[in-house]
């Protein structure tokens, strides 16, 4: 991944370099490269005067931070309770079998990336998957085949 | 509009309410389509945005509005529409359904029918949305302007009175006022612990700063709850308005509203509602003219359980780590950047406007004495209802979930409500009548938490339960206290092993305490609540943990490692379906022909009569049909007689102590055939001419040929058990008798056959035959005599059998079922039902007899009555009520009483001294089969009541081993293994195409004109290639667990 240095630093001024702003930089890196590149980190951690270990260290403890490249597509499944009662598992067993990684890899070919959460607050439509943004409600095991296929082609690596 | 420029003053507020108001009314009717996250998901704006293009194309603009809500509640509804001010409430509405909403509804006030609400209890058509069950219970307070008004639109919440509560705090009383008014309403946090808000405000008012912040916790991360994020998506500004009254109370100058990073509508609205209102003057400097002076700025969380925790949280909106902090001092002394903070989540605040307008003394009147005001809860899971309901403290589970959430889907049995989210606990039904309140959830071992209350029916393992919220807190934990980073990683694991069938009972004990020392070592509230779903899991389903740890059996059949696949964990005979099935799909039978008879000595008869309970629990159904188990096993059955393969007996010592069996039915004759494979000289004595008990007398043959009963019996007999027939116990042998004879064992297996009585008068004439009799008959070959016209009543396989059988003698014209309940709760096959009917058997439901008339001691007809199904029993199923004045008469020449059978196990064993049961059974140790005599065991139906060919086998096996260890002297003792195949077969690899191509095979059957008159066996069997194609779709659950996946790794 390039990381534009000019770039990182527009975030970084967006929130006036602010340290409290942390975060929410983070959140726009995020947004901008799908991932936090190491080299973004560097920028922030000299831009705003913190340790990269502190820069890292938030990276790192906050869930929807990813320290490595994403696929083409996310696919999140929502494992909270609701879900988890309504057969979210076995959701995200079919995921897991038919794109062949665990939840939190990504294929080779680099079309998906396999996550879980845990609740997105749409319990109602349980067991639910998002897929970029777009949820699938009363997930059933027949769907998740036709999802890939509509999402990508995925690849038995 | 003049809009969106500053409000200066509080007239000026009323002259603009008054203004959009009047510009409301040129438009008579409004479309509103909720916008709440699930509707979202159900595609709700396209269905706005093609009524506005509608409105448009008809020209409507000016009449109608388009309006998209916030979130209506009812989610499983969605996208859910209603047309204003009628309140006309239509569900599930797609895009083709929009035209017509216009041209019917809108134009011309007619109710388009299909899209309407049917309550399933009356199965009426509900037209309005006050009238839906769903809301008729609700006290919708809070959530009451959700569906009226968009929001994304500062003008329709000020159309609603929005910002009214500001206006009077502002102009008419003091800090100390709104506190003590808040106090007085007696309001109590919505997030979790319930502190009242009131005090909460005053303590961090009463702090010695000059900068005071507050915050609007809406890191709702209990999983199950959504409540918050529904408010604060559907109503912003209701948010905005109590933190605006809670900071002028409190003396803040900023706000910050702490929204998750999965919530994006919540953060896109409430950003926006922070935008207008900034532009309206009701956010920022001298607020309405006044000197109150206040901001709100949005923090977006980044997903973190934890940070939902006060300290947590403020360490988050400064950007940094987002773990707890020790306590004191408390944020309301040292809170955001070391300044007093009080924070409260959305639904407090949401309250507060409420509370001001309408007063502390109107909302104290709502709620119990120690939680006053609505609660909302999110009431989702194994519910027919789902949704956000709203309603006063203290109305009790049973009216929420019954009430309002309209029961458990599929009718399965409601088990239990998970409350509070990680940190609350599960309430038994036994507590079905408890009224929610703080108090109340406390008591019980839960906690109110932010209000998710998650449905659990039967198919919910409580142990997977306790597992699941253990996986969730040790994922969440931040790590600070080892107490808590260890001590859930540590419960987990004892957990995880309970489920897998690896734990011991004394591994209970160390997982409490283990919840002990967590929650007395751990700083915050994740910790300190981390045992609770443990504890109140243990509290009330102790049993479930001793069931998987004692017997490795999970009754819901949801834990992996314990179930393995599903179709041999499910059977009563330990048939290694999976296995069979994978040898058949590589077309080795021979083999498996042998794995299916090492199991079952009775397999030709069940891969002909068995209820097959595996393909119910078949995974493959998940996505298509189940497996055809039963007729696979049939087909190596069918493919072995007509290679006249014979199973080889395995070697075996030959031991002294003979055995007798009594009851040569299914469970004597398995019993009896392994006690033979293991040595001992058996002999089993039978009452009728016969062998085969139920299978040779009962079933008729268009069900079970007799050549399939005789090759299992002659394996049975090969195998060394001797069978004598016309032996009757009470009559020809005694038990006592037996062992003077030198036997040293019995097992009783004489079934349950007597019929019960209809108990109407007339039942004696001359016609009225029992169901088990008149199947006697015909087994045996005898002759019964039928008359023109037969009725059968009941509604079990009994009934369904004499039917059929009635419907095949030549001197029937007219066969026909009374029922007394509907097809539904029929206790019968359904596929012999089904067959039942293809015949021409006449069923008639809901009826059932009151008298049979009679003309010269002979029955000439019945005399009956309607019914109508009522509330139901403790079965589940729905008791069947008269509808008097509906009696009506039957002509007949016969009727056949089947309505049930049960043992008679007290004159059979009389003066034997063996415990009977009130219903006539043999009283055993389930456990062992063992009767209270030594060396007496009983089992199938006269132990049981009547039950199926293959829980009959799974008794006389289970009996076979304690009567083996009873014979060498020991304490017979169950042993439970985990459930595991013989053999790991290797996997076929299908193509993509045959995946897709893929599916049940038809099982063929003779037509019905063939089956007239004839007892030829209707159901016919597959061929090989059938079979075989079918046994390749067989998803192998048996390589799922642990063990399977190294068996097929090291094969490879």
């Amino acid at each position: 991944m390039h990381v534009e240095t000019q770039k990182v630093k527009k975030i970084l001024a967006d929130h006036k370099n602010q340290k409290k702003a942390l975060i929410p930089i983070l959140q726009d890196i995020q947004a901008e490269y799908n991932y936090l590149p190491p080299e973004a980190l560097k920028i922030v951690s000299q831009t705003l005067a913190l340790p990269l270990i502190d820069v890292v260290g938030v990276a790192t403890f906050y869930r929807a931070f990813s320290l490595k490249p994403r696929g083409k597509n996310v696919v999140t499944v929502c494992l909270g309770t609701a879900c988890h009662v309504r057969g979210g598992p076995k959701i995200l067993d079919e995921f897991e079998k038919k794109l062949n990684i665990k939840a939190g890899e990504t294929t080779k070919d680099n079309h998906f990336t396999l996550e879980i959460v845990n609740c997105l607050g749409a319990c109602a439509l349980g067991p639910i998957t998002v897929i970029n943004k777009n949820y699938f409600g009363q997930m059933k095991i027949k769907n998740v085949d036709r999802l890939i296929k509509k999402f990508g082609s995925a690849k038995r690596s | 509009m003049p809009l969106m420029k500053p409000i200066v003053d509080f007239e000026k507020l009323k002259e603009i309410r008054a203004e959009i108001l009047r510009d409301r009314k040129k438009r008579k009717r409004t479309i509103t389509v909720c916008g709440g996250t699930g509707c979202h998901a159900y595609g709700c704006l396209k269905v706005a945005q093609a009524f506005q293009r509608e409105i448009k194309k008809q020209r409507l603009q000016n009449s109608v509005e388009v309006r998209i809500t916030g979130c209506h509640g009812f989610c499983e509804r969605g996208p859910i529409v209603v047309i204003q001010p009628e309140g006309i409430f239509y569900q599930r509405i797609k895009l083709k359904d929009v035209k017509e909403v216009i041209s019917k509804t809108i134009k011309n006030k007619k109710i388009i029918d299909r899209l309407l609400y049917v309550d399933p209890e009356t199965n009426k058509k509900i037209v309005y949305e006050k009238a839906v069950p769903f809301y008729k219970k609700q006290r919708r307070i809070i959530f009451g302007h959700n569906g009226l008004i968009d929001p994304t639109e500062i003008k329709d919440y000020i159309a609603v009175n929005g910002y009214s509560a500001l206006s009077k705090v502002l102009s008419r009383m003091t800090p100390p006022e709104v506190i003590e008014e808040i106090k007085n309403s007696g309001l109590r946090g919505r997030g979790g612990a319930g502190f009242p808000t009131g005090s909460k405000w005053e303590v961090t008012a009463k702090a010695p700063s000059p900068v005071k912040y507050i915050v609007c916790n809406c890191d709702e991360g209990d999983p199950g709850a959504y409540m918050d994020r529904s408010l604060l998506e559907g109503n912003p500004h209701s948010v905005l308005e109590g933190m605006l009254i809670g900071a002028f109370a409190i003396g803040a100058q900023e706000g910050y509203v702490y929204v998750r990073a999965e919530y994006p509508i919540a953060v896109e609205n409430i950003s926006m509602a922070i935008e207008q209102a900034r532009k309206y003057n009701l956010l920022g400097k001298n607020i309405l003219g006044s000197d109150f002076s206040f901001d709100v700025f949005v923090s977006k969380g980044a997903g973190a359980f934890v940070s939902g925790e006060e300290t947590a949280l403020l360490a988050s909106i400064e950007g940094k780590i987002g773990v707890p902090q020790q306590r004191p001092p408390y944020p309301a002394q040292q809170g955001l950047r070391g300044k007093p903070t009080n924070i409260n989540n959305v639904e407090t605040w949401a309250n507060v406007p409420f509370i001001i307008n309408k007063g502390a003394s109107w909302y104290s009147q709502i709620g119990t004495n120690g939680s006053k005001g609505t609660k909302i809860f999110s009431l989702v899971g194994k519910i027919n209802n789902t949704g956000l309901v709203e309603v006063p403290m203290g109305m009790t589970l049973r009216e929420i979930i019954f009430d309002i959430g309209g029961g458990i889907p599929e009718g399965k049995k409601f088990k239990a409500v998970q409350t509070g989210g990680p940190s609350g606990g599960c309430i038994p039904q036994e507590l079905i009548d408890l009224p929610i309140d703080y108090e109340s959830l406390a008591r019980a071992g839960s906690i109110m938490g932010s209000g998710g209350m998650i449905v659990m029916d039967e198919d919910t393992c409580m142990v997977d339960v306790a597992k699941y919220f253990l996986n969730f807190l040790r994922d969440e934990s931040c790590g600070k206290c080892v107490s808590c980073r260890e001590g859930t990683q540590r419960m987990w694991e004892i957990v995880k092993n309970i489920t897998d069938g690896r734990a011991k009972m004394e591994d209970l004990a160390l997982l409490e305490e283990l919840a002990g020392a967590v929650k007395d070592a751990s700083l915050c509230g994740l910790g300190q609540t981390a045992a609770n779903p443990v504890l109140s899991t243990l509290r009330y389903f102790r049993h479930e943990y001793e069931t998987h740890l004692k017997q490795m059996r999970c009754p819901a059949l949801v834990c992996k490692e314990i179930v393995g696949s599903p179709c041999q964990y499910i059977c009563p005979a330990d048939q290694e379906a999976s296995t069979y099935i994978a040898l058949i799909a590589r077309g080795d039978l021979a083999e498996a022909y042998r794995i299916i008879r090492k199991d079952n000595p009775l397999p030709s008869v069940c891969g002909r009569v068995c209820n097959h309970p595996c393909e119910k629990v078949c995974r493959a159904s998940e996505t298509g049909e189940p497996i055809a188990i039963r007729a696979l096993k049939r087909f190596v059955l069918d493919w072995a007689a007509s290679h006249n393969l014979k199973p080889s007996l395995p070697s075996r010592e030959l031991k002294s102590e003979k055995v007798a069996v009594v009851g040569a039915g299914p469970a004597g004759l398995s019993a009896a055939y392994i006690l033979s494979l293991k040595g001992y000289p058996v002999t089993v004595f039978e009452a009728s001419p016969v062998a085969g008990g139920w299978l040779a007398l009962g079933i008729p043959e268009h069900r079970l040929p007799r050549q399939a009963l005789q090759a299992d019996l002659d394996h049975i007999r090969k195998a060394g058990v001797t069978i004598k027939t016309n032996t009757v116990l009470g009559r020809d042998i005694t038990v006592s008798g037996l062992f003077s004879q030198g036997f040293k064992a019995v097992f009783i297996a004489t079934g349950a056959h007597k019929s019960m009585r209809l108990e109407i008068p007339g039942e004696e004439a001359r016609g009225v035959l029992k169901g088990t009799e008149y199947l006697k008959k015909i087994n045996l070959g005898q002759k019964a005599e039928l008359g023109r016209r037969v009725a059968v009543i009941g509604g079990g396989n009994t009934a369904i059998d004499a039917a059929r059988a009635a419907m095949r003698d030549p001197s029937c014209q007219k066969v026909m079922i009374l029922y007394r309940r509907t097809r539904e709760e029929m206790p019968a096959f359904s596929e012999e039902v089904e067959a039942a009917i293809e015949e021409g058997v006449d069923i008639r439901f809901l009826a059932a007899p009151v008298k049979v008339l009679t003309e010269g001691g002979r029955v000439i007809g019945l005399e009956c009555i309607r019914m109508k199904l009522g509330d139901k029993d403790e079965s589940g199923r729905r008791k069947p009520v008269p509808l008097s004045g509906s009696e009506f008469k039957l002509k007949l020449d016969t009727v056949i009483a089947a309505i049930g059978e049960r043992a008679d196990a007290g004159s059979l064993t009389k003066g034997e001294s063996i415990d009977i049961s009130q219903w006539e059974t043999i009283v055993t140790d389930p456990e062992t089969l063992a009767t209270n005599r030594p060396g007496v065991f009983a089992g199938g139906d006269v132990a049981t009541g009547p039950r199926t060919v293959v829980e009959a086998i799974g008794q006389g096996k289970l009996a076979a081993e304690s009567m083996a260890q009873y014979l060498e002297g020991v304490q017979p003792v169950r042993e439970y293994k985990l459930n595991r195949p013989s053999l790991y077969v290797e996997p076929m690899e299908l193509s993509a195409e045959e995946t897709a191509k893929a599916s049940r095979p038809k099982i063929p059957r003779l037509t019905v004109k063939d089956r007239r008159l004839s007892f030829r066996e209707v159901i016919q069997g597959l061929n090989e290639a059938q079979a075989v194609r079918e046994a390749r779709r067989c998803l192998r659950c048996d390589l799922e667990t642990e063990d399977g996946k190294k068996a097929i790794g090291k094969n490879t």
